[in-house]
């Protein structure tokens, strides 16, 4: 029996949303690349373009320092978080509003819609993930530390859907998010350890680039797969505001579900 | 909803609206200009529309309940209530089982993807089993008549055959209460009649059917009760004949006896 009134939607139903996020994802990936002549190729080619832009400008310009290891290896391990971390957002951000028929007309579980960005986007972590433990571990750089690497996926996983259901859910109510979210994503790249270490930024600077979430994220994938050793304090206040971030969005979001076929 | 099939008559009717009322405002939710009129505290509250005032009516077991009135008068908005798609903003609505709501043709479908590949993600929206829904594709493409069609992009379909198949598709999940709106507007005659004997097979099997239709004699061959919405609030609930009787002769312009 149902009765029409507010009732908020609790974290294990996510459970029940697995075939739909499943079906929105494999309608996502079928339709991404139809009509398009390079289609899937393009996955490899956005971190591919960005690597190559890193090693000029970050290593042969700005001679970044990356405590022994290849400066290609170094940056891939970066873009191996940022690349899922954009790729996700930019798909997310409008995956409530681009669906406004299922939203406005269906019962379709509106969590569902930006959670399944996530699912469909996994080749942009994939591709970049295989290429960088492959290289770390023909140049002898995999250590007991990678086999946290699950962990450290599942954190990225949290912290991406944190970020895209926040975007998406406010979307339906103020578009402006769909301006602003390409140019915070150009401004985070660069705040980001991404193409660089925070080991030789002023301790002040250090500071600030901590409370970017995915600092320690960055540098605690780089301990994991290249034993480059991380900023403490950046890597607690990472998970810290990750976990935190979970718990507003989803209380954000249960809150503005509600009122979604609406306001749309 | 097993444990519900038992003796559905000492459980109450399955829909049971008291009250029910929605309001929304009228206009654009944000512009830059009430932003700046915001800032400048120079607002004005946006007008306020009454889409539903104290609706109130039950449904039973086996029933067609058919709903008329003018564009605008809240039908679709009461049924995206009773599907569970927006909250009422006062009133209380009791829904026993599940509920199919089929409010807009291809809400759900995607142009890119083929015939099949769309049933699979309508039926799964809905709450199908991928088993169930494999098991039926050869059923969904006959009902529809869409066999050669089947691995075409629904891009390439007309209106009519999309319609076709959202309706075969629908056809297959088993709810206790089916909300139709309009969706019967673009097929052509054949299957328009058999979708209504599907409909009515619905009832007879036990299921609650809400019907909204511009098409008085079909809400009259089909529905049992009828609803007569006029400005969001209900104007008469009867028997479908004498209701679409009298909302006829509102209609033609010809004065309330």
């Amino acid at each position: 029996m149902r009765i029409a009134t507010k009732s908020r939607l609790r974290p294990v139903q996510l459970l029940g949303y697995k075939p739909i996020i499943r079906a929105l994802a494999g309608r996502d990936l079928k339709s991404r690349y139809k009509q398009s002549a390079l289609g899937p190729a393009w996955v490899v080619f956005q971190p591919l373009a960005l690597l190559v832009a890193f090693t000029i400008g970050f290593h042969s310009v700005a001679h970044v320092r990356t405590e022994g290891v290849p400066y290609s290896l170094f940056a891939l391990t970066g873009l191996v978080v940022w690349t899922y971390f954009q790729a996700v957002t930019m798909g997310a951000v409008g995956s409530l509003v681009n669906n406004y028929a299922l939203v406005r007309w269906t019962a379709c579980p509106r969590m569902a819609l930006p959670l399944a960005t996530l699912v469909s986007n996994l080749p942009s972590f994939a591709i970049p993930a295989a290429a960088a433990v492959i290289a770390a571990g023909i140049m002898g750089f995999l250590r007991v530390q990678a086999l946290l690497l699950p962990l450290l996926f599942v954190w990225l996983v949290v912290l991406v859907a944190t970020v895209a259901i926040v975007l998406s859910a406010i979307t339906v109510r103020a578009r402006d998010v769909l301006s602003v979210t390409p140019f915070l994503l150009q401004v985070m790249l660069f705040l980001s350890p991404v193409g660089y270490g925070t080991s030789q930024l002023s301790p002040v600077l250090r500071t600030v680039i901590s409370i970017n979430p995915l600092t320690g994220l960055i540098e605690a994938w780089r301990w994991s797969l290249l034993g480059i050793v991380p900023s403490t304090t950046a890597v607690v206040i990472s998970l810290a505001l990750t976990i935190a971030g979970a718990a507003v969005a989803w209380q954000l979001f249960t809150s503005l579900e509600v009122s979604m076929a609406d306001d749309i | 909803m097993t444990s519900e099939a038992v003796d559905p008559d000492r459980i109450g009717p399955p829909v049971v609206a008291e009250h029910l009322s929605k309001t929304y405002r009228l206009g654009e939710l944000l512009r830059l200009e009430d932003t700046l009129r915001t800032v400048t505290r120079r607002a004005t509250a946006r007008p306020l529309l009454e889409a539903l005032r104290g609706v109130s009516f039950e449904a039973y077991t086996g029933e067609c309940y058919g709903i008329v009135g003018g564009n605008g008068s809240g039908k679709s908005t009461l049924l995206q209530i009773l599907a569970g798609i927006t909250l009422p903003t006062s009133g209380t609505l009791t829904v026993r089982g599940s509920v199919l709501p089929m409010l807009a043709v291809g809400a759900g479908f995607h142009h890119e993807l083929t015939g099949r590949e769309n049933s699979f993600l309508y039926g799964t929206i809905l709450g199908l089993d991928r088993q169930v829904i494999e098991s039926k594709l050869a059923d969904i493409a006959a009902f529809a008549e869409l066999e050669r069609h089947f691995d075409t992009p629904l891009k390439r379909y007309s209106a009519g055959m999309q319609s076709r198949l959202c309706f075969a598709i629908a056809m297959l999940f088993p709810a206790n209460v089916y909300c139709f709106d309009e969706v019967l507007a673009v097929v052509d005659g054949e299957f328009k009649d058999r979708c209504l004997a599907e409909v009515r097979a619905l009832a007879a099997k036990g299921a609650t059917v809400f019907f909204i239709s511009h098409d008085l004699e079909q809400v009259g061959t089909l529905c049992d009760r009828v609803m007569w919405l006029q400005d969001g609030a209900s104007r008469e609930i009867g028997d479908a004949e004498s209701v679409i009787e009298r909302y006829g002769r509102h209609v033609a312009g010809v004065p309330d006896a």
